[in-house]
């Protein structure tokens, strides 16, 4: 018999036309920020990893997505309705802020695309944070719930439409604003960006114990 | 320099011989099975574009004794030679370095392998070992350490490479910091096949229903998934990196029409998935290989791969999917952080079968907490898809804590582990406490293979002959017995040594 907790889904809001957050219900699950879990619609035969959205108080849990053709999960997540079921597993992975409670931390987030979602989930449960948060995205919509981020920490590199914080991709970006090597750098997403990202702030002296890193599949 | 890549032939006392298995740990067989270490072998190319002598030096698949072996090595006098541990071939190697550093005191010992990786200063303490690589991306990491090595004299203080152990002195080692995680593989060259002597690896292996058949230089390097607790890939050390469709076709056009390979399987942790996967199959089409003869194959997870992309790998003349059933009970999977749920595992088998691939399961059993009834309901669901021509091949093996895994670390932490000895640790015999007696795990690996001979299942493959595929008549009458002959020699290795701890 099935003991698990039966999450819910409590809404879908749409940001663009791919891109859209569900939320579940929480229960008792508890992840740390930054980690990730394995989701899909109840009783489907494939599931996809996705990173928290939601901080780790809120009542409910909130992924960011998006839904490209082909992409059976997320596209079936993206038609859920209030009600439905969701299977979740986990929590997995080690994608987080080990000492958030020291002030002192200077910390760097590197995200492409929906690569922020544990960035949203780090800032908006340790609000003290010291952070810049560098983004990349291909359209200003994709600046997701940008009230979010306290004012002046979030770059916009917007690579096809000019009106972003910076015209470009992440990497030109960096190697224009060079980074303080004492800086924690956490990069997520692509397999290709966090590589290059990786070798850009090793040139720039950044010690290969400050650089965490997450790759989206 | 001379680099010799070294595998040694390992011989234990009942004379079996240490064969690389199922994720890449050592098991003991006397039928052997030749595995092509896939990163070593880039690292070799590597080392050899770069402008290294390099010597491929696979003591096991070149069919040499140990002391022939060992000769070969000090004749030609390397000046480093590369060692890949894992837990129970460790003392053997400590031992082995010991003796290579009295033999040739100049030769650089250089220690890869997930074992060692997570426990670099152990070798350091138990060996003469030079340098232990933290990183698993040991092509990237040999192609800089040993130009290094070669242009300064002074390496061992002055080297700053990431993700390295270094012995300074007799006194002191340093490290170099934690290592790169995620490289870009295209940039690492397809395995020289002729330097690795690519035939002798292209007939004995479970694998292959055509022969020769071949690895194909992974696609993905350790796992996409990553979070199986028993598995090497899983870390915090580790995550995944991806080579781009566009050159792993390359490499299988040239595998086909230079080589004549009639299977190429890709042991990537997880191969791809979704747009990548069906961007792969749709070159295969493209480029006329799948009306070449040739089966492709390789590891999937359950929870992975959607109708619509199964169905055009099995247009591409995608045949073997090898996917992990590790226990059939929920509360096993969510332990093991398997990410999959039950149903699953027949939802993806049906979809897999409906298109005429075959699935090979492999099992696992004896996890620290695994229960008389959650062992019963492996077995039968093993059964029960085997039955039904959900899944046309199946291996079981021992959990056996390994590398330092997240299980190993839980053993470890709950104290259920029965012995301290790495040579122990051979997948040969449970070495966990487990509720209930261990010869009910064996025989629940005896039951499993058992299927093979049971007239139900064999009904079943006749059955698939009305498929009319090629690849059902070659199963039953070309594999089956290979297979016959592999199932005995896992179930003797799996069990003979069983007695409960």
């Amino acid at each position: 018999m099935d003991q698990r907790p039966r999450h819910l889904v409590q809404s879908v809001r749409y940001l663009t036309d791919e891109s859209f957050v569900i939320r579940v219900e929480r229960h008792s699950f508890f992840a740390a920020a930054g980690q990730h879990v394995t989701l899909g619609p109840r009783q489907f035969a494939i599931n996809r990893e996705f990173s928290i959205y939601s901080a780790p108080d809120k009542p409910y849990i909130e992924f960011l997505i998006k839904a490209r053709a082909g992409s059976e999960t997320a596209l079936a997540l993206r038609q859920a309705r209030p009600g439905d079921e969701v299977d979740l597993a986990g929590p997995y992975g080690e994608f987080v802020i080990a000492a958030p409670e020291e002030r002192s931390r200077r910390y760097l987030f590197v995200a492409t695309g929906v690569g922020i979602a544990p960035f949203h989930c780090f800032v908006t449960h340790y609000p003290k944070l010291d952070y810049t948060l560098v983004h990349g995205i291909p359209r200003l919509e994709d600046r997701y719930d940008l009230d979010d981020y306290e004012s002046g920490r979030y770059v916009a590199c917007v690579s096809r439409e000019t009106g972003g914080d910076y015209h470009g991709r992440v990497t030109d970006y960096l190697r224009e604003h060079p980074v303080d090597p004492q800086r924690l750098c956490y990069v997520c997403g692509r397999s290709s960006m966090v590589s290059s990202v990786y070798d850009l702030l090793r040139a720039q002296g950044v010690p290969s114990d400050n650089l965490l890193t997450e790759t989206f599949f | 320099m001379k680099i010799a890549i070294s595998y040694p032939p390992i011989v234990n006392e009942r004379g079996q011989v240490a064969m690389v298995s199922q994720n890449r740990n050592v098991q003991y067989f006397k039928t052997p099975t030749y595995l092509l270490p896939v990163v070593h072998a880039q690292a070799a190319t590597w080392l050899r574009d770069i402008g290294c002598d390099v010597r491929w030096d696979d003591g096991n698949a070149q069919l040499k004794t140990f002391d022939e072996w060992y000769a070969g090595l000090l004749a030609w006098k390397p000046d480093a030679v590369v060692f890949e541990s894992t837990t129970p071939v460790m003392k053997f190697y400590w031992k082995l370095v010991d003796r290579l550093k009295s033999d040739l005191p100049q030769a650089i010992m250089v220690m890869t392998g997930y074992h060692s990786m997570r426990k670099p200063q152990e070798t350091m303490d138990s060996s003469q070992t030079d340098i232990v690589l933290l990183s698993n991306h040991v092509d990237f990491v040999l192609t800089k350490l040993i130009p290094f090595i070669a242009e300064n004299d002074d390496w061992r203080r002055s080297c700053m490479i990431d993700g390295l152990l270094l012995r300074v002195d007799e006194k002191s080692v340093r490290s170099t910091g934690t290592f790169k995680r995620v490289e870009d593989l295209d940039l690492a060259p397809d395995i020289d096949r002729d330097l690795v002597e690519w035939k002798r690896y292209a007939f004995e292996n479970g694998n292959f229903l055509r022969t020769p058949g071949t690895y194909a230089t992974s696609v993905i390097r350790d796992c996409t998934f990553g979070k199986c607790t028993f598995c090497r890939y899983n870390g915090p050390d580790l995550t995944f990196s991806i080579r781009s469709v566009e050159k792993s076709l390359n490499e299988y056009q040239r595998l086909i029409e230079d080589y004549g390979v009639k299977e190429i399987f890709d042991d990537s942790g997880v191969w791809y998935r979704g747009e990548q996967a069906r961007a792969f199959a749709r070159g295969i089409i493209d480029r006329g290989l799948h009306k070449r003869g040739c089966y492709f194959g390789f590891n999937t997870r359950f929870g992975y791969l959607d109708d619509e992309t199964i169905a055009l790998l099995a247009k591409a003349n995608f045949r073997f999917v090898l996917v992990g059933l590790e226990a059939a009970d929920e509360e096993t999977l969510m332990r093991l952080n398997k990410g999959y749920l039950p149903h699953q595992a027949y939802q993806n088998l049906e979809r897999f079968t409906k298109y005429g691939l075959h699935p090979h399961l492999t099992i696992m059993v004896g996890y620290y907490w695994q229960s008389a009834e959650q062992l019963a309901q492996t077995v039968s669901t093993v059964r029960d898809m085997m039955f039904k021509g959900l899944a046309r091949t199946l291996q079981v093996t021992i959990c056996t804590p390994l590398d330092f895994t997240p299980y190993h670390n839980e053993c470890i932490e709950k104290n259920v582990l029965l012995t301290n000895d790495y040579n122990d640790f051979d997948m040969s015999r449970l070495i966990v406490k487990t509720p209930i007696p261990h010869d009910a795990y064996y025989q629940a690996i005896r039951d499993m293979y058992g299927i093979a001979l049971n007239p139900r299942f064999l009904a079943r493959q006749l059955r698939f002959l009305a498929s009319g595929r090629i690849r059902d008549t070659e199963f039953l009458f070309r594999y089956g017995w290979r297979a016959l002959r592999r199932v005995r020699n896992h179930v003797y290795n799996l069990t003979s040594r069983g007695t409960q701890g």
